[in-house]
């Protein structure tokens, strides 16, 4: 009897051993996700969009079979535009155990943030906060933003080489990104040959610009280059024609947003940004995240989604490359990153800045669309120190 | 205890010394001010300035009250012009030129801010106990004070500064010492929070900070130290516990702050008074 | 000198349209000495009613029309419940409560309108006129003209009619007012719904001009209008106006020669500490 009982347990310990094994070697426990944004407050419109697009992004690396068989779970936090809810919810997303981080949030709640995912060792990707000093907080942290400087950079060559503008007016966005741009701009200026004949500066809260459009037709530039963002260039933009004055508009990926186009109106014909997406969208990979997150958010993706959504294939792509998700393994991984996203192909330099290329966009009735590439690796490097 | 917890008691400490700050300038002396951030401003920009420089905590925090306190002086003595409503205006103005002088000032760090603060030599967790020490010897210090001669001038000059005048209480006196002891408070606090945040970026002093400070001294009922600090700890916790509902997150705080002040309006240091009365029974 | 003329014309345009915000907030102030923060989200509520219902029928006049009427309401509203019970209470508790109906207002717009804006499907008043050599838009001209039209009204209102008078007589010494037979609750019940009509005006007419309507659309006119009234010397109409265009002025000289010494928001502040410190009753005060 016993030895038959033995028999049977055995038999039953090598039957579950055997399926078990594989299963073992296939461990289909999640692998966890962080991702904080500001989805409430002033952030909020950046955040939602981003966080429709890297919801977008996890279900279909689930359907394509996760990180290497597991599933991956993202937990998803409100930093609400403040550093200091940033801290917590930075401890809070290490102590759910997440193994890698995307932050969507603006640059001083991920600044505020950076340091924490630091000293634990757990890899942040930072899509779309723009702050010089973020990605010095250590060699964990990622950024696929673009830095002010570089896209300030991309910028004077469309206005110099593509355009041909000799003498431009420069109109910065008073925060950290219009503050870069303006300086990556300014510093390139003699480069391609065409002068700021004067800047002016506004905050992110203005929407009547008449004085400052006064002051610019005494200016005569050939061009207008105008940081800002869609609630801020929308408005600008209008009012700049409606003053009668048509020379060539130009900015950066912040106006992207169709919003942008939809509040400027007939206005908005004609004007001119470096971007981070490339509207033609060539390769299907592109038409297919252009139709599936149309479908999902209502409206067609902007900087802050495309970019959020390329910080996720990015880390996706790190983790099942890392095959482990040992914070060395997927640092090293994302280290090595070289591969084709949304916005375009990708990899990061020694201080894990992303250098990438530039496609530019005009709008052209009522829709922004492709129209050419800013593409000059030496003058796209981003910053090592 | 967890980092996560660590880091919610860390900023409970922050709000609370800048809370007791302004409940010593708005509560006890009753000068209510709308730009209370700014002096916490003034306290993170010296302490970030000062520990990018290489200083010690043990110098950039005095240095952080002591740079608040002259401010706050400076505006005190500006707001002796103006009364009540005045000068909540007045000290609204005083936080926006903060901002405006910091967000142009490249030495300041302007839009950018300043970043890469190391934290003190004796970690973390020796800097959270640092900083609740601390916390625990402002609110017994602010305990002091009201039960001492100070704390009777301010509060003759917030019942009615006119009448303190004519029975001889130098009500500019008070008012400006009650500046000064508030505004170093707020600058403490900055301090802490510079290292809390491993850097400054101007937009964390602005005008809805200096109104979420006053909400948390309102709440706590303007009168009470013990309520104060029970508001400030609601309302920084509030984020936390009602993460489950974060699309309505700041719906409900504002809510909450309506609804409390609306049936409410001694905050819950009226409440704590009502109890009290209970206690004792019908008299 | 052209430069100098056109941001005059600029700033006086801004200066208008600060007005019509700032003038209910004065004539509540000058009637109960509140601070009516919540009155920068009945802004905010004008813009999208105008908004909705002009996209909707493909009438301006239609929308300015209703946005008046469920803003005036609203402004009755919040003055009954959430104000009037605790008017005996000292002004900073009527604040709070004031800037927690703001945060609630703000909120409910970004989660029934979501957080990016909306815009007229057709924008109007597009048209543009040159008036002595300067060109403007059928919007800005509206703006001018709005204000100059109904701040002339309400002077000649609170001038010339029985209850105008009754409201002035209420606002210098509610009991005597009282006491002469006239209703108080009417009183203050008419200038909550006449300057959140205001208020109304002020909103549609800067969605308008902005071609967009945002949630957060009132948070600088929050503060801003505080400024205005102090600026004026608090409850008075007449000074208001005068303040409004003033720091209108302000602001268009301001930005265009200090704008790289201070931001638009530090300088109309630094302007109302200075006039604070020499004249601490506001520009139109009376000298203490």
């Amino acid at each position: 009897m016993v030895s038959i009982k033995r028999r049977l347990l055995f038999i039953a310990a090598a039957i579950f051993a055997s399926h078990a094994l594989p299963a073992a070697a296939q461990d289909k426990t999640p692998v966890k996700i962080g991702f904080h944004a500001g989805l409430t407050g002033p952030a909020a419109a950046d955040g939602l969009s981003a966080e429709i697009a890297v919801k977008l992004a996890v279900e279909e690396a689930n359907k394509a079979g996760g990180i290497n068989g597991r599933p991956i779970e993202l937990v998803v936090y409100d930093d609400q535009g403040k550093p200091d809810q940033a801290v917590p919810v930075a401890n809070k997303l290490i102590g759910d155990k997440v193994v890698a981080v995307i932050s969507a949030g603006f640059s001083a709640p991920t600044k505020a943030a950076a340091p924490v995912f630091q000293e634990a060792h757990i890899p942040y990707v930072v899509a779309i906060a723009l702050q010089p000093d973020i990605t010095k907080s250590g060699d964990y942290v990622f950024r696929v933003g673009s830095m002010g400087e570089v896209e300030g950079r991309a910028g004077a060559k469309l206005i110099g080489d593509v355009l041909k503008a000799k003498s431009i007016v420069l109109l910065t966005i008073k925060t950290d990104f219009g503050k870069t741009v303006a300086a990556g701009l300014k510093g390139a200026a003699d480069k391609f040959s065409f002068k700021v004949v004067k800047e002016y500066e506004y905050s992110p809260g203005d929407r009547q610009f008449g004085p400052m459009i006064a002051s610019i037709k005494e200016d005569k530039p050939d061009l207008i280059y105008a940081s800002g963002f869609y609630f801020t260039g929308g408005p600008l933009l209008s009012q700049i024609r409606a003053a009668g004055i048509n020379v060539p508009f130009v900015g950066a990926q912040s106006y992207s947003s169709s919003k942008f186009i939809e509040i400027a109106g007939a206005a908005s014909d004609g004007a001119i940004i470096t971007n981070v997406i490339d509207w033609s969208g060539k390769t299907p990979q592109e038409k297919a995240f252009f139709e599936a997150f149309e479908k999902k958010a209502g409206f067609r993706p902007e900087a802050a989604g495309s970019q959020a959504y390329a910080s996720a294939e990015v880390l996706i792509a790190g983790l099942r490359a890392a095959k482990s998700i040992d914070s060395v393994a997927i640092r090293t991984a994302l280290a090595a990153t070289k591969m084709h996203t949304v916005v375009g192909d990708l990899s990061f330099n020694s201080l894990h800045e992303v250098q990438r290329s530039f496609p530019v966009s005009i709008v052209k009735d009522g829709k922004w669309q492709s129209h050419g590439v800013i593409e000059d690796p030496v003058l796209l490097a981003p910053p090592t120190q | 205890m967890s980092a996560y917890v660590l880091s919610i008691v860390s900023l409970v400490g922050i709000n609370i010394i800048l809370a007791l700050g302004l409940h010593l300038i708005s509560g006890l002396c009753g000068q209510v001010s709308l730009g209370h951030a700014a002096f916490y401003g003034v306290g993170a920009y010296t302490t970030a300035l000062l520990a990018k420089a290489g200083y010690p905590i043990g110098l950039t925090l005095p240095a952080a009250m002591a740079a608040a306190a002259v401010a706050g002086f400076v505006v005190g003595l500006c707001s002796l012009r103006v009364r009540e409503d005045f000068l909540a205006i007045a000290t609204m103005a005083a936080g926006f030129i903060f901002l405006g002088v910091v967000k142009q000032n490249e030495a300041l760090g302007g839009e950018i801010g300043i970043s890469g603060i190391a934290m003190p030599s004796f970690g973390r967790d020796g800097f959270v106990a640092l900083e609740l020490g601390v916390t625990v010897l402002v609110i017994l210090f602010c305990l002091h004070v009201r039960r001492s001669w100070l704390g009777f001038g301010f509060s003759a000059v917030a019942d009615d500064d006119v009448a303190a005048q004519m029975v001889g209480v130098d009500n500019r006196a008070y008012k400006l010492t009650a500046f000064c002891i508030g505004t170093a408070l707020a600058g403490l606090a900055g301090g802490f929070l510079a290292y809390y945040l491993r850097g400054v970026s101007p937009d964390a002093f602005g005008f809805t900070a200096s109104i979420s400070v006053l909400c948390m001294v309102v709440l706590g009922g303007m009168q009470s130290i013990a309520g104060c600090i029970i508001a400030t700890t609601i309302l920084t916790l509030m984020p936390e516990v009602l993460r489950f509902a974060d699309n309505y997150k700041l719906l409900i705080f504002g809510a909450l702050l309506f609804l409390t002040m609306r049936f409410l309006p001694d905050g819950l240091g009226g409440l704590f008074a009502l109890a009290r009365r209970k206690e004792a029974g019908p008299s | 000198m052209k430069l100098i003329w056109e941001l005059a014309l600029q700033g006086l345009l801004n200066g208008c349209i600060y007005a019509l915000i700032a003038v209910g907030l004065v004539m509540v102030y000058g009637l109960l000495r509140v601070l009516h923060i919540a009155h920068a989200g009945l802004f905010t509520l004008g813009a999208y009613v105008s908004l909705v219902v002009t996209n909707a029928t493909g009438s301006l006049a239609l929308a300015l029309a209703c946005s008046v009427i469920t803003v005036g309401l609203s402004g009755i509203a919040i003055y009954r419940f959430c104000y009037e019970p605790i008017l005996s209470r000292p002004p900073y508790v009527v604040l709070i409560v004031s800037i927690g109906l703001f945060i609630m207002m703000e909120e409910i717009f970004r989660i029934v309108f979501g957080p990016y804006g909306l815009s007229y499907l057709k924008p109007p008043l597009q048209e543009r006129f040159t008036i002595l050599g300067t060109g403007i838009t059928a919007a800005e001209l509206s703006v001018v003209l709005i204000t100059i039209v109904l701040f002339a009204t309400l002077d000649a209102f609170n001038r010339f009619t029985r209850i105008g008078i009754a409201s002035r007589a209420t606002v210098s010494d509610p009991q005597m007012a009282s006491s002469f037979g006239v209703d108080i609750r009417l009183i203050r019940d008419m200038t909550f719904f006449i300057g959140s009509a205001f208020a109304a005006v002020a909103g549609t007419m800067v969605g308008v001009l902005n071609n967009l309507v945002e949630p957060t659309m009132g948070s600088v006119p929050s503060y801003k209008a505080l400024a205005i009234i102090v600026l004026g010397g608090m409850g008075s109409i007449r000074g208001a106006l005068a303040s409004a265009l003033f720091l209108g002025l302000i602001e268009a000289f301001g930005t265009t020669y200090l704008g790289t010494l201070l931001d638009r928001d530090a300088i109309a502040f630094t302007v109302l500490l200075v006039v604070l410190m020499l004249r601490p009753a506001g520009l139109t005060g009376k000298k203490t």
